[in-house]
């Protein structure tokens, strides 16, 4: 027995410069929560943006000090690679729009700025997490951390009960989620005896037990609860309504960033863990895709609200996404990642827009509340537009890369068919891209006379109301909105440029992407 | 004693559960079954560790019943406020939002 006193105490190894964009993230959240209680209202509005935009770059500058790394930290629960770090920029990018489309943002104000700013940080944080996460509990801890923020986040708009409601709805789906991987996670533990994903793989490659009825009941519970976070059909049905209820700089930032961790999770999970039992998963997962763009392309037909369209458009997304994972090809890993990197600059045009409109005219999320953007507000039409077309996947956009390199990826993979599926999924898919592009360029702008009723969009003669203000509209609910927005059209200027450069210039995200394929040791 | 049977009480556990979730109508109640659900997985983590003899699943078991506190916090949280805004405490009548 040492005597204490001689015995030499050593702690374990910490790689901090591995865990740095996580403790600037965690970090900064703190310190905007403190902050947020300072008194002053201008502190309040704008020091606390501006220091979550700063924890966001200091995030952003970390991991980029850490590129190239290929380590594993915390004893082997998180994997610093090419691919955490590729998603790691895309979170970021999408956190620091959500940022900027937040800050003069209802959502913002009603839950006292420190809190929504403290509550985003930590999500992105969780979503950082289960980007690296490499073993099933810190998966499980990534997505928690990633989803109870965001449930706060749906609900913060307290006086509207749209927002309460889809704070409420996506906490009892999202929590269904969680159990029901967990249950997932449990039996796979049970067939392997660990948590580890190398120690699960190299369980699963030996003997029969890639085709345990234990395992393949856990993969598919496993398949069932990450399909509810990522939204892909059958278990999308709550999609529609929570991006609707939730104030939409929140649902951008669900719509982007959750796919991107989602998706970080489902192929570092199933391309590396369960790499084994492929051959059970991958035909499972390909009709799932195929239902899902089905489903999501045919749903958002003839919505009326952006939001709810947009929506169903993203549950279309995750289905063409989810064909780069089925392959579980390294090409299969970077388009993916690719995808997801040209979903960011697509959805957040889209949704930057909304939150303009939204506050410049009380229509709402409507469709109508684009009628004539392109003769009025050009800036803010022409990335819409963009956005559209790159959602539908019209070349020359980053939407038209995304979706070649996927069909790419599933075709040399051996499903042709999933490929064909992307392809009719897109062809739906400008039946309601195509009549918000028309509402925008051929319609005439509202009459400000009659601004409640969307429905009617007959245009109006004479000459155009003077909407570009429009501060008064909003002032029920206390203060200037809108008037003139910058950094909301800083967003859909710069994501709406960014979607067609990487669709005429498309090298430099392939490059960035490149590495992500490599690290998982993937043919 | 055979894990089976343990294996058997988490999985009745965990299907009360999510057949709770799926036809009760109050709020409160589907958290409970929510408890129970994530409680029934936490029962297979318990037996498999002890299968095993290995502390992993134990780790996860503590780790997922502080996530369900947190979740449990959020849910009632959202159960005050919606019912201090008079709205009907019932998840069918909240269906303004259809999908």
């Amino acid at each position: 027995m040492i005597p204490l006193a001689t015995a030499h105490l050593k702690g374990p190894h910490i790689d901090f410069a591995g865990l740095s964009p996580l403790i600037a993230l965690l970090g900064g959240s703190v310190l905007v929560l403190i902050v947020g209680l300072l008194g002053s209202r201008w502190i309040r509005a704008q020091a606390v943006p501006s220091l979550s935009l700063g924890a966001l770059g200091a995030a952003l500058g970390l991991t980029i000090w850490q590129w190239n790394a290929q380590k594993s930290i915390v004893s082997g629960a998180l994997r610093i690679d090419d691919l955490a770090l590729v998603l790691n920029l895309v979170l970021i990018a999408g956190a620091a729009c959500t940022v900027l489309l937040a800050w003069r943002s209802l959502a913002a104000r009603e839950a006292a700025h420190g809190e929504f700013h403290a509550l985003l940080l930590s999500s992105v944080a969780g979503m950082s997490l289960l980007a690296a996460a490499q073993n099933t509990v810190a998966l499980f801890v990534g997505l928690e951390l990633l989803s109870i923020p965001l449930y706060v986040l749906c609900a913060t708009e307290l006086k509207r009960e749209h927002s309460l409601e889809s704070g409420l709805k996506y906490l009892i789906v999202g929590s269904v989620g969680s159990a029901t991987l967990l249950y997932g996670l449990a039996m796979i533990y049970g067939a392997t005896g660990t948590t580890d994903f190398a120690g699960i793989a190299s369980a699963l490659s030996n003997g029969s037990l890639a085709t345990d009825p234990l395992t393949l009941t856990g993969v598919a519970l496993c398949v069932a609860g990450l399909c509810f976070k990522s939204s892909i059909a059958p278990f999308h049905q709550w999609t529609p309504d929570v991006y609707e209820g939730a104030p939409t700089p929140v649902t951008a930032f669900m719509a982007v960033t959750t796919k991107v961790a989602a998706f970080g999770v489902f192929l570092r999970f199933f391309d590396v863990a369960l790499i084994d039992t492929q051959v059970s998963w991958g035909p499972a997962l390909a009709v799932l895709a195929t239902i899902t763009i089905l489903v999501g392309n045919v749903g958002a037909l003839g919505q009326s609200s952006l939001k709810r369209m947009l929506a169903y458009s993203s549950v279309a997304q995750a289905g063409y996404m989810l064909a780069g994972v089925v392959v579980s090809t390294q090409l299969g890993v970077r388009a993916t990642v690719f995808y997801l990197a040209a979903y960011l600059f697509m959805n957040m045009a889209a949704f930057a827009v909304i939150v303009a409109r939204e506050r410049q005219t009380d229509l709402g999320d409507s469709i109508g509340a684009l009628a004539g953007l392109g003769r009025e507000r050009p800036l803010l039409a022409w990335p819409m537009t963009i956005s559209m077309l790159a959602l539908a996947g019209i070349p020359a956009t980053a939407g038209f890369m995304g979706k070649f390199y996927l069909i790419d990826a599933a075709v040399s993979g051996g499903y042709t068919w999933l490929g064909v599926a992307i392809v009719v999924g897109s062809m739906i898919s400008l039946g309601y891209y195509l009549p918000v592009i028309a509402a925008m360029w051929m319609r005439e702008a509202p009459a400000a006379t009659s601004p409640n009723d969307a429905s009617v969009l007959a245009p109006t003669p004479g000459p155009l109301p003077a909407l570009a203000g429009g501060s008064s509209e909003l002032d029920e609910d206390g203060g200037p909105l809108s008037g003139s927005q910058p950094e909301v059209l800083v967003v859909a200027v710069l994501a709406g440029a960014a979607t067609i450069f990487f669709g005429v210039i498309p090298q430099p995200l392939f490059d960035l992407v490149h590495g992500a394929g490599s690290g998982l040791g993937l043919f | 004693m055979s894990i089976a049977w343990y294996l058997a009480v988490s999985a009745i556990v965990f299907s009360l559960g999510a057949i709770g979730v799926m036809t009760r109508r109050n709020p409160l109640v589907v958290l409970l079954c929510l408890e129970l659900m994530l409680n029934g997985a936490n029962l297979a983590l318990i037996a498999f560790s002890r299968m095993w003899g290995n502390g992993d699943g134990q780790i996860l078991a503590i780790v997922v019943m502080t996530v369900a506190a947190c979740e449990v916090c959020i849910g009632l949280g959202m159960i005050v406020a919606i019912y201090r805004r008079h709205l009907p405490i019932d998840v069918d009548e909240l269906r303004e939002l259809q999908g």
